[in-house]
């Protein structure tokens, strides 16, 4: 049987979740036996147009070029898979509205500029993705086992359980319980808790995990930090999620400010 | 035009064009506008931090610590020594794991005549198990004081929510001294290399005890300098409209930043020994090897420090009355770094919101010359294929290490 032809593309984005991958070293090599890498702009220089088994793309499409594109792969590749928390959910970039990037050109670049830009927006505002590997990074470990799932053929699985188990494993106090807001409860796990463990918040940059309760979430948050703060929180990465416009929203608007 | 599709093996998305007749050289910069400038204002203080390295996960740290500097100065807030010390020895880790991933994944396969550095592992898998351990050593740095490899989560305005533990530092000890070998072995490598020939004059410049300092690529000992806090007026910046990314100059002169101007302009790293040509932009590449030894050494000295010492996290001072505009500014693994940061009067220190926020990125200031450099190369290449010119011309742009998700911020 011959080997997967898988292809690495990265959009606009700070290709730190491609970074990630060459620091797994050895496994990368493990890895790269399996399959045959045929496209990866960032590593290599001969690389093979489409069709592809598996596309992985990073980044944020943010251009009408980086847009045509990403509908290219779409249409050459039989599994198409975010890789990053900018490709899956917005990220970062995503704060940025599409309202407001008119005032930045003029601010940035000066008034005569003609941008490229369009919006920040998740590969999904596009596509049918069909896997989200999140992180911002994303986890190298986690990164091994979606590939692998992949490669065997297996539908790859989300994991069932929230931040907060991680934080359990790695034994870290509970930052809700000590009034810190967090929002660990209502994001997906798998990342081992690296940022609560370094002292830092969790700002659910491994997206929402299933049937979170996010109502209840603003909720638990309004008892231990004010309405801007929240919507800090949750604008951070998750600007550009259904979520945060239908009920995130709507629930701050019901707090004091 | 001569790269059709994007330039392989950089960071992030360009290419070049060139009208062989008339001479010209255009560097393309395609990268989206992700607007941080913009995205930053009305955040607290204490959220630039944790955004501005998301500009790039090459040099993540460098973003870090510029912001750290420049909403520490806004807020009035002196480090200790421990912080400060953890700090450069977090950047050392910082400037090892950008230079190796830069030197062996994206410039070395050039001159070792593969295509992917992952085919090394076959060709000689001594050199590529010494790389990886680079690679390694480099993300453990990180690791253990910023608590994660790219992107840090430890590091906060005044020092670090967490100390690394001493077992950490003792593991990292043994994993520096293991990899000593494979960083003097860089160099050595990198100065046997054949570079192919190149003289332009341009401005070396490096941040040098709280200045900007330049210096000439055809006379290192003609030198210039200027405090840090007139960056604005000694780098400008231009819009072209064939790139998303600004075009720097240093007060009018073509500049280069990095490795190789650090070398110029610190006069130490015995750069005379490994015969180091500071007027060939080539030579970057044998900088940052020579660069990767003299940052592992100097890891070891701090991680030593650490050991025999103290970890004391508090901060040394906090002013009164905080001045609430600060100029934060670091070398970063391509060069001179600057972020500028304003804060509104209402809240707590941290809870300040900005409301003006300026990057200035190596990348930015290395285009205009990467474009001079690329001409230079072109008329000083007599009797060379148009094929073998346009392998140069990529080879000498990698040699650049450009990072251009920095410079389209």
């Amino acid at each position: 049987m011959s080997k997967p032809r898988v292809a690495i593309y990265d959009l606009t984005d700070c290709e730190g979740c491609e970074v990630e991958l060459v620091s797994l070293r050895d496994a990368l090599l493990l890895l790269l036996d399996k399959i045959d890498l045929v496209n990866w702009r960032l590593g290599q220089e001969n690389n093979k147009p489409g069709p592809f088994d598996i596309t992985l793309i990073e980044g944020t499409p943010i251009t009408q070029h980086e847009i045509d594109l990403l509908k290219k792969l779409r249409k050459q590749s039989k599994l198409l898979i975010a890789l990053g928390a900018c490709a899956a959910i917005g990220g970062i970039p995503g704060i940025m509205d599409k309202a407001e990037r008119r005032k930045w050109y003029d601010k940035i670049y000066g008034k005569g500029y003609k941008p490229r830009g369009i919006d920040s927006l998740p590969l999904s505002a596009y596509v049918d993705v069909d896997f989200l590997i999140h992180g911002c990074p994303v986890n190298k470990e986690e990164v091994l086992r979606i590939l692998e799932e992949l490669l065997s053929g297996k539908q790859p699985s989300y994991r069932g359980y929230s931040v907060c188990f991680d934080c359990k494993r790695a034994n870290n106090e509970c930052r809700m319980v000590n009034s810190q807001p967090c929002l660990g409860p209502i994001t997906q796990g798998g990342c081992e808790a690296v940022c609560v463990s370094g002292g830092s918040t969790c700002y659910g940059c491994f997206g929402y995990r299933d049937e979170a309760n996010v109502k209840g979430m603003v909720r638990a948050l309004s008892r231990v930090s004010d309405r801007q703060a929240i919507d800090r929180l949750f604008t951070m990465f998750l600007k550009k999620t259904k979520e945060y416009d239908k009920v995130v929203k709507p629930a701050l608007k019901n707090l004091k400010p | 035009m001569i790269t059709k599709e994007f330039i392989t093996r950089i960071e992030g998305h360009g290419n070049l064009s060139v009208d062989w007749k008339k001479n010209t050289v255009h560097l393309h910069i395609h990268e989206g506008e992700r607007l941080f400038e913009g995205l930053l204002i009305d955040r607290t203080a204490e959220e630039m931090i944790w955004i501005t390295p998301r500009i790039c996960g090459v040099c993540p740290v460098a973003h870090n610590m510029a912001s750290v500097d420049a909403v520490e100065k806004a807020l009035g807030v002196e480090p200790g020594p421990t912080v400060l010390a953890l700090r450069e020895l977090l950047q050392c880790g910082q400037m090892i794991q950008s230079h190796a991933l830069h030197l062996f994944f994206l410039a070395l396969p050039d001159y070792l005549g593969i295509d992917r550095a992952t085919e090394l592992a076959d060709k000689d898998p001594v050199a590529f198990k010494r790389a990886l351990a680079l690679k390694e050593v480099s993300d453990l740095i990180v690791k253990v004081v910023g608590g994660r490899s790219v992107h840090p989560v430890t590091s906060v305005v005044g020092g670090f929510n967490r100390a690394p533990a001493q077992s950490a530092l003792v593991k990292l000890r043994r994993k520096l001294d293991a990899s000593a070998g494979a960083a003097q072995w860089t160099v050595d490598l990198c100065r046997r290399l054949k570079y192919p020939d190149l003289k332009v004059e341009l401005a070396l410049v490096a941040q040098s005890k709280g200045s900007i300092a330049a210096v000439s690529s055809l006379d290192i000992d003609k030198r210039r300098k200027a405090p840090i806090e007139n960056y604005k007026e000694e780098i400008e910046e231009e819009v072209k409209d064939y790139s998303t990314a600004k075009f720097g100059r240093c007060r009018g002169e073509v500049e280069l930043v990095g490795a190789l101007a650090r070398l110029a302009v610190s006069g130490a790293y015995d750069a005379e020994k490994y015969g180091v040509d500071f007027a060939n932009p080539f030579h970057n590449n044998l900088a940052q090897a020579i660069e990767i030894l003299h940052y592992h050494t100097k890891a070891r000295r701090i991680v030593n420090k650490l050991l025999k010492g103290k970890m004391n996290l508090a901060i040394k001072k906090m002013k009164r009355r905080p001045p609430l505009k600060g100029i934060g500014a670091t070398e970063a693994p391509r060069g001179g770094l600057y972020h500028e940061v304003h804060l509104g009067k209402q809240g707590s220190r941290l809870q300040k919101t900005i409301t003006y926020a300026n990057i200035v990125t190596p990348t930015v200031q290395n285009l205009t010359s990467i474009e001079k450099s690329a001409r230079a190369l072109i008329d000083q290449s007599s009797g060379v294929s148009r094929k073998k010119m346009e392998k140069l011309l990529v080879m000498l742009v990698r040699a650049y290490d450009p990072c251009i998700s920095c410079s389209a911020h």
